[in-house]
């Protein structure tokens, strides 16, 4: 992660952040334990909580405990580590779903002196909207550097990959539905496709849409890709993107994954109650017998890339968290004059992080010159 | 431009436009830049005039990239009489060129007898093929010694006319069962009553074909299969360097030219139907999705359903898909892909177009029967059904890269002619090692057909070491792989 590395270097030397309590709610992974050492080498006081029960790696929660306040273990309940670390006073969070923000705000226990937050997600941040909120909220998925790396390449990358490692079925002649064409929808589309997958695209903003119809893709309601498709994967972001009507549409041996944030994309209680019979034929791979059809539902229905395979690589997640602890280091510094709501990432941040990963891969690019920036100026 | 057949002209050869020879030159000139096998290929043989006394007589689509084949051909020592292969085919400014000559003038022509123009009807057709076949070193009654096809069709002539003037006989051409073949029984008959031996003696002069395509090589070894065989042949089309290359990335080069310049419609968010999954149909289905066309095969051979379903193609039947899809090409080198029958279900403006070799995939026949014909420009017509509905036929349903656009670019038509070439000298200069049979090159000639491209691209070979070459039991210089390798 030389892109964090690089920050960490010069945290360690200027500690923008001393003083700061920084709660961290994300997936406790190697890259996440990079950050929150990157933070605490900027002079933070960090505690680390899990946002997913299925995410954690358990390796790392161990080491990084020996360092840090950490409350986390794959496959247990996330929310009394969660409600620990929003006791403790964290006067900066940072959220992958808002567990965090909405721990503060339902209780009523927004720490004085709290600066801000930051939130990962789409789904994170439509959370926070609905909290009404009473501080500031750095919108860190709406970033350019975000959007095109974390969702397009990493959960474009990571989904299949996780696909792949529960089942691994050749992906080559099937037929890949992806529900959602979003800047996630697009990195799997892609990628299904350059493994030789049919690609059918599911749907509701017609923009969207017809994009992927330019882009070749089979573009249809998800009833009648119901019936054809041989993976669903859900990334829509809303509830129910696959339900009853769908499962009964399906063929023998379909398989259902979500790479969406939250396990409600694939209606499980639907499913649960159409199915015969239900049982774990490999791990991460539940079987659910309806009528005389078999449905692979992956890692319970949630996110796959991180359940099922290791997320993110570690190259994007440099990028997304150097992205964090720049956001970190602009909140301490200019947190107390934001009102309450979301906010942009600045653009510079973004800008800044994009310089870092160039210089890491050692690749040079152009500048503008005065007569070439006055010439662009001179249009508005 | 002429449209009617001459007799034999007064001058030697036959072309729309003198007048368009210099702009002709000029597009040699920037394509053998483009050709490096061939340009390597005279360099190599300049001193050594392997094909002297070669008359090469030439049936292939009469471009700016033959034109370089037909100049190569002469340079290495061939005496050589060219027709296109195909009615719309010709570049008129390519065959002009060729006519004048690099030394030439409209006024003064310099070059070889070349008969074709762009647009030809079908006795036309048949007409500068017979041509060619005669009149070598200015006399009528000589035919070649070696024969340059693509598709076959002068070898057919020649095997045909030898049938018959065995038989005594030409078949009723009352009773033909395509237009075409009307035409060709017709000529047939002519020249059985003007010299009841010609096609005979013109067969025994000749010492060998080299084949360029699939559907010609599918009849050679139809009659080689038979024992008709009148000459050795060698089938170039099936050097790697050719079919994989040729049929593959040319056609991915030239279908959606062909498509842009014929309708300039967006493929992106179409839906296309390529027929066929062999070579032609893979290079086809590939540059429409990258398009942004969405890509539906069909196929009658497993493997290549198969294969097509694992690089993300859906795999339908035509009937199927025929009230779907905007865009329909046939690539299978087959008869009967598409009928008139379907063509009165498709969407209203749905474009066909054809770019296998032969013009009998889409029926173009049955359509006259139940459409009515609205010519928009030269080789884009618009068939309207009763019911209203229109489809646009692309080339009148023969090779629309070539009719539509300017076929294959120049780098791979050197692979292809630089095989010719080579396959050229091999069976003039080592004629008697062959039997009348049908050869391919031998992969080391492939090989060196590769290698005389590396370097315009700057391609840096790895070498084998010895013990390496040891290690997989080939030698440091090739060939690398057995013969049945399939790349």
């Amino acid at each position: 992660m030389p892109v964090l590395r690089s920050i960490r270097e010069r945290f360690s030397g200027e500690q923008p952040l001393a003083g700061l309590k920084v709660g961290a709610c994300l997936h406790v992974t190697a890259e996440t334990a990079n950050l929150a050492r990157t933070l605490a080498a900027g002079g933070a006081e960090v505690a680390v909580c899990a946002a997913n029960p299925l995410s954690t790696q358990d390796d790392v929660a161990g080491v990084l405990g020996g360092d840090m306040l950490v409350r986390a273990a794959h496959g247990t309940d996330p929310a009394p580590g969660q409600a620990e670390i929003a006791a403790w006073g964290p006067t900066v969070t940072l959220d992958d779903g808002a567990d965090l923000l909405a721990l503060l705000h339902e209780t009523g226990s927004v720490p004085d002196g709290f600066l801000g937050a930051t939130e990962e997600t789409t789904t994170g941040l439509v959370r926070a909207r609905g909290l009404g909120l009473k501080v500031p909220v750095l919108a860190l998925n709406d970033a350019r550097t975000e959007r095109v790396f974390n969702d397009h390449y990493g959960t474009g990358q990571s989904t299949l990959d996780g696909i792949l490692r529960a089942t691994n079925i050749l992906l080559a002649g099937r037929t890949v539905v992806v529900l959602g064409y979003g800047t996630t929808g697009h990195g799997i589309a892609a990628r299904a496709r350059g493994a030789g997958a049919q690609v059918i695209v599911c749907e509701v903003d017609p923009l969207r849409a017809l994009e992927a119809r330019m882009e070749g893709f089979g573009v249809m309601p998800a009833v009648e890709a119901a019936a054809v498709g041989d993976v669903f994967i859900t990334v829509t972001g809303v509830p129910q993107a696959l339900g009853a009507e769908h499962f009964a549409r399906m063929k023998d041996g379909a398989t259902l994954a979500n790479a969406g944030h939250f396990d409600v994309e694939i209606d499980l209680p639907a499913l649960d109650a159409a199915a015969s019979e239900r049982r774990e034929v490999l791990p991460l791979v539940e079987q659910f017998v309806v009528g005389d059809r078999k449905l692979n539902l992956l890692a319970q229905g949630r996110v796959v890339n991180l359940a099922a395979g290791q997320g993110h690589p570690a190259e994007i997640m440099d990028i997304s968290f150097a992205l964090h602890a720049l956001a970190v280091e602009w909140l301490a510094r200019e947190g107390g004059s934001l009102t309450p709501g979301v906010h942009q990432v600045p653009a510079d941040l973004d800008r800044e992080v994009a310089r870092l990963k160039l210089a890491s891969l050692g690749v040079g690019i152009d500048t503008l010159t005065d007569q070439q920036t006055s010439y662009r100026n001179s249009w508005s | 431009m002429s449209t009617t057949a001459d007799p034999i002209t007064t001058q030697d050869f036959k072309v729309a436009d003198l007048g368009l020879a210099e702009f002709g030159r000029n597009e040699i000139r920037l394509a053998e830049h483009e050709m490096p096998g061939l340009m390597k290929t005279r360099d190599e043989f300049a001193a050594s005039q392997p094909l002297k006394g070669a008359r090469i007589m030439g049936s292939l689509h009469m471009t700016i990239q033959t034109a370089v084949l037909i100049e190569t051909l002469t340079a290495l020592g061939a005496e050589v009489r060219w027709v296109s292969c195909n009615i719309f085919s010709t570049q008129d400014h390519a065959a002009a060129a060729v006519a004048v000559g690099p030394d030439g003038t409209p006024e003064n022509p310099q070059g070889i007898p070349v008969f074709a123009w762009k647009g030809e009807t079908l006795e036309e057709y048949w007409w500068c093929t017979e041509q060619a076949l005669r009149g070598f070193a200015g006399d009528p009654d000589l035919g070649p010694n070696m024969i340059l096809d693509d598709g076959g069709d002068a070898t057919m002539l020649v095997h045909k006319g030898t049938e018959y003037e065995a038989a005594g006989a030409v078949p009723d051409p009352a009773q033909a069962e395509s237009e075409e073949f009307q035409v060709f029984l017709t000529l047939l008959q002519r020249t059985l009553t003007e010299d009841p031996q010609r096609w005979t003696k013109i067969g025994q002069e000749i010492k060998g074909v080299t084949e360029e395509t699939t559907t010609g090589v599918h009849r050679l070894y139809e009659l080689a299969q038979r024992d008709e065989l009148l000459f050795p042949a060698i089938n170039v089309n099936d050097s790697v360097t050719k079919s994989k290359f040729d049929n593959l990335y040319g056609c991915r080069h030239s279908l959606v030219d062909g498509i842009f310049r014929a309708t300039d419609v967006m493929l992106a968010g179409k839906t296309a139907v390529v027929c066929g999954f062999g070579d032609v149909g893979k290079g086809s289905a590939e540059s429409l999705r990258a398009q942004g066309a969405r890509v539906i095969v069909t196929e009658i051979d497993p493997i290549c359903a198969l294969q097509a379903s694992m690089q993300g193609y859906q795999v339908a039947r035509l009937e199927d898909v025929i009230e779907t899809a905007d865009v329909f090409i046939t690539t299978t080198g087959n008869k009967d892909i598409i009928m008139a029958d379907d063509m009165a279900k498709m969407k209203h403006q749905a474009i066909v177009g054809n770019i296998g070799h032969f013009d009998n995939e889409i029926d173009v026949a049955g359509l006259t029967k139940v459409a009515d014909r609205n010519t928009i420009k030269p080789q884009v017509d618009e068939w309207r059904f009763p019911d209203g509905h229109t489809i646009i036929l692309l080339s009148e349903g023969r090779l629309l890269n070539l009719g539509n656009a300017t076929g294959h670019p120049s780098f791979v038509m050197s692979n292809s002619f630089t095989n010719q070439t080579i396959a050229q000298i091999e069976l003039w200069t080592k004629n008697d090692e062959y039997d009348k049979q049908v050869y391919v090159l031998p992969k080391h000639l492939d090989e060196k057909v590769a290698r005389l491209h590396l370097e315009a691209l700057n391609i840096q070979l790895t070498e084998l070491r010895p013990d390496q070459a040891a290690y997989i039991g080939v030698p440091v210089e090739g060939p690398y792989k057995p013969d049945h390798y399939r790349y």
